[in-house]
């Protein structure tokens, strides 16, 4: 889907961002980058432009310019209700932040169960059941 | 010794730029750009240091005319020592600058700037980060002057050992085989223009051209296919991911975020003030508070400035001023011509100077406050969809909004909208944009024709000057200024408390040019409308009887059916110089304020101030705009434009009126 589709408060992984010229690189270097995670944060009262969060700034993007990125709709683990199954597709973190999560079978693509959304959130992995602090479980993203 | 400060927007680059040279700076443009270039100098240990602030950029690509300079300015004059400036509260971003550095300069002294904003977010490794990048990594908050000294040091000693960005293997293979052919071409720095050759960097390509490499930019074009294909993205996307990714696996490996998710308070304010319903209204009361107190704080300045260089008239007879005391002492030894000459004609005018100081002061006192709090940036937000209908982005409300300030910092703030044609349009329409000048003309008309509720009839003016705007913008837009829309990707940067000595400067630097520019302007102009004013020789001064008056008397038919009396004419020629001086005019050509009334009915009143709205810019305007575009038929255009709006909207008002015979 487009970015343009998304609504505020969902989160979606850029696929890849359409394109030539000066603003296909304007949104390169903003770091709009195939893998990010972007976050619409608010649509401006007379409905355009819209407010996104990436790599934890933010950035106003008009539909139509939002409407050159293709993502995927994603969920912060910490979003999802009790009882749900779900994939993780995305970890937004380093080398040791990832190694952490995957120690708890919590890597891309495997599946977990939300035992308990809050607090603490519990989920069972393939590894069996763990807790998951609130910061963390925001850095996980799963469909 | 040449320090050059880089960084992304927004990153304090100038409050350090600033810390640094203290009020040793010079502000001028980049050679053939309109783009700002500040120029300092300090001293380190001895050694003089020359300080150049380069133009805040997020990355260094040639689609902006900030990137072309800044990167230019590194190949060309070889700074010795690059100080990049990093915002570091929003690391991963800005280390992505960093990353296109690496590939131009080696010695690079990066400050972690506003890092107590940082220390919220995260825990930062400075230490690793240093020994990561082999290159001198400092903390600084620079609204608080701390770092300052550790910059000054590692500017002289630091040890610069820096980590080339690497590329996954078939790409720096690549890479190096295009440093190998462009060897013969000398030109350094080799890897970067490899990088940028491979990358497809349009100035770049032109250059290697006109050095004969077209065998070269072959090559390179099949390289960079291959490597389209075995990635199966664009080249663009491919290289920017790769730097991106050594920027997050950087930021990943010093910083461990902390209160991941929780409410910013910048997050609370946007809530409200960029609010479904509330939004506009707020905007729409702070720009009145913002004017209010503006005026409100410069008003005494301007009359206790006035007084001293006009003196006053009372009850019991006038207490001269500066002009009169200065004419009288000059009478002594020069004829009276000329003592009034240099006393009426140009101290005067430097008192009208003087007296617009105050405002224009304040003004960018506000703005810079508006500004630097990150609030401007809202605005852009909040209106973006309805200056698009004009042609503009959002950032051309900003201009717009100066406009009711001063037009002619307006006219000099479009240098903001990089499109030419949007630049245009924006400076055709800001003149129509009624300035803090013709505001207080409205104000003073409208409390004495309308008593009961001058406000309404002031906003009244102001209301239809923004329609009028719109809607021209519209038609503008859709016709002789037609362009692409600029890509409107905006930061909306965290809100910040700005710092008193910041906004100063920037007040300082804005109203000095002001001053200097239009000062010598109006001084001149004042000197010349003396001229017209006072002759023939024996008249009274601006009377029926001199030129001026004569023209009025000449033209007044026509005036007639805008409801304009000869009198009024004469004020608004006056007006053509500093439109403040209406008033000053109409005082002085009836003599007081009752005799005002009685000259000019409400609805004569009312078709005037709408004469006024729009009529040609002052002199001092329309020199900035002439200054700003080098078009003499652009700024023979504008005059035009007002001049044609004037009497349309004069002439309906006043025939309307008298056909329904409505009266106030």
């Amino acid at each position: 889907m487009l970015l343009s589709e998304l609504k505020p408060g969902e989160y979606g992984i850029v696929k890849k961002i359409k394109g030539t010229g000066a603003l296909h690189r304007r949104l390169l270097s903003m770091g709009l980058l195939p893998g990010a995670i972007v976050r619409v944060v608010r649509i401006s009262p007379l409905g355009d432009p819209v407010e996104y969060e990436i790599r934890g700034f933010f950035i106003s993007l008009r539909k139509q310019e939002a409407s050159f990125v293709e993502v995927d709709k994603v969920t912060p683990l910490s979003f999802i209700p009790r009882n749900s199954d779900v994939r993780v597709v995305f970890i937004d973190g380093g080398v040791g932040f990832v190694q952490n999560m995957g120690a708890m079978g919590i890597a891309v693509g495997k599946r977990l169960k939300i035992i308990a959304p809050c607090c603490p959130m519990q989920v069972k992995t393939e590894k069996g059941v763990f807790t998951l602090g609130r910061g963390m479980a925001y850095r996980v993203f799963v469909r | 010794m040449l320090v050059a400060l880089a960084g992304n927007p927004n990153t304090g680059k100038s409050t350090i730029f600033n810390a640094l040279t203290g009020m040793k700076q010079h502000v001028g443009n980049w050679p053939g750009v309109t783009v700002e270039k500040k120029e300092g100098e300090t001293e380190i240990e001895g050694t003089r240091v020359k300080v150049v602030d380069l133009p805040g950029t997020y990355s260094l690509t040639a689609y902006t005319m900030e990137e072309i300079i800044t990167r230019n300015f590194i190949i060309e004059e070889k700074p010795d020592v690059i100080v990049d400036i990093i915002d570091a509260s929003n690391l991963e971003r800005n280390l992505y600058l960093l990353t296109e550095l690496l590939e131009l300069h080696s010695k690079i002294v990066v400050v972690l700037n506003m890092f107590d904003e940082a220390q919220k977010k995260y825990s930062i490794d400075v230490e690793k980060m240093s020994r990561i990048l082999g290159l001198p990594v400092i903390t600084a908050v620079g609204i608080r002057g701390k770092g300052i000294d550790k910059l000054k040091d590692k500017i002289i000693h630091g040890k610069f050992n820096p980590k080339k960005v690497e590329y996954p293997e078939d790409v720096e293979r690549r890479i190096e085989e295009i440093v190998e052919l462009i060897k013969p071409l000398n030109i350094e720095p080799a890897r970067w223009y490899a990088i940028k050759i491979l990358e497809n960097d349009a100035e770049v390509h032109k250059k290697v051209a006109e050095l004969g490499g077209k065998d070269i930019l072959h090559r390179a074009e099949h390289l960079r296919h291959e490597i389209e294909d075995i990635y199966g993205d664009d080249i663009e996307s491919l290289m920017t991911s790769f730097r991106y990714s050594f920027a997050h696996g950087l930021f990943h490996e010093v910083a461990e975020p902390i209160n991941v998710g929780g409410v910013t308070i910048t997050d609370m304010i946007d809530h409200v003030v960029t609010h479904k319903i509330f939004g506009l209204p707020i905007f729409l009361a702070i720009m009145y508070l913002a004017f209010q107190f503006v005026f409100l704080v410069a008003a005494p300045f301007q009359d206790a400035i006035d007084l001293i260089f006009n003196g006053k008239s009372t009850a019991t007879g006038h207490i001269p001023g500066l002009v009169d005391l200065s004419y009288n002492w000059m009478l002594q030894f020069m004829p009276a011509w000329l003592s009034s000459f240099i006393n009426h004609g140009m101290l005067r005018g430097l008192g009208a100077v003087l007296t617009f100081t105050p405002v224009i002061m304040l003004l960018f006192l506000i703005l810079s406050f508006l500004e630097d709090s990150g609030y401007l940036a809202r605005v852009a937000f909040l209106m973006d969809s309805i200056m698009k209908k004009m042609g503009l982005e959002g950032r051309g409300i900003i201009p717009l909004m100066l406009g009711f300030g001063c037009n002619v910092p307006a006219v000099m703030a479009t240098r903001t909208l990089k499109d030419e044609k949007e630049r245009r349009l924006s400076i055709a329409l800001n003149p129509l944009i009624p300035c803090g000048a013709r505001i207080q003309v409205f104000a003073f008309i409208s409390s004495i024709f309308f008593p009961s509720n001058p406000a309404l009839v002031l906003w009244s003016l102001l209301i239809l000057s923004m329609v009028v705007v719109f809607v021209l913008g519209y038609i503008y837009s859709k016709t002789i200024f037609r362009s692409k829309s600029e890509p409107f990707v905006l930061e909306l940067p965290p809100y910040r408390m700005p710092t008193l000595k910041g906004i100063s400067i920037h007040m300082w630097e804005k109203s000095e040019g002001f001053l200097r520019k239009a000062g010598t302007i109006i001084v001149g102009a004042a000197a010349i409308i003396w001229i017209f004013a006072a002759l023939p020789w024996g008249v009274g001064y601006g009377s029926p009887d001199s030129y001026i008056g004569m023209f009025a008397r000449w033209i007044a038919p026509i005036g007639t059916a805008f409801g304009l009396t000869p009198e009024a004419i004469i004020s608004l020629i006056f007006g053509f110089f500093a439109k403040e001086v209406v008033i000053d005019v109409l005082y002085v050509l009836y003599g007081s304020k009752e005799a005002i009334y009685y000259a000019m009915s409400p609805i004569q009143a009312y078709s005037f101030m709408l004469f006024m709205l729009f009529y040609t810019p002052c002199v001092a305007t329309l020199a900035t705009i002439y200054n700003e575009t080098k078009s003499k038929k652009f700024t023979f255009f504008v005059i035009l434009e007002g001049f044609a709006l004037a009497a349309l909207f004069s002439f309906a008002f006043y025939t309307l009126t008298s056909i329904l015979g409505v009266s106030v």
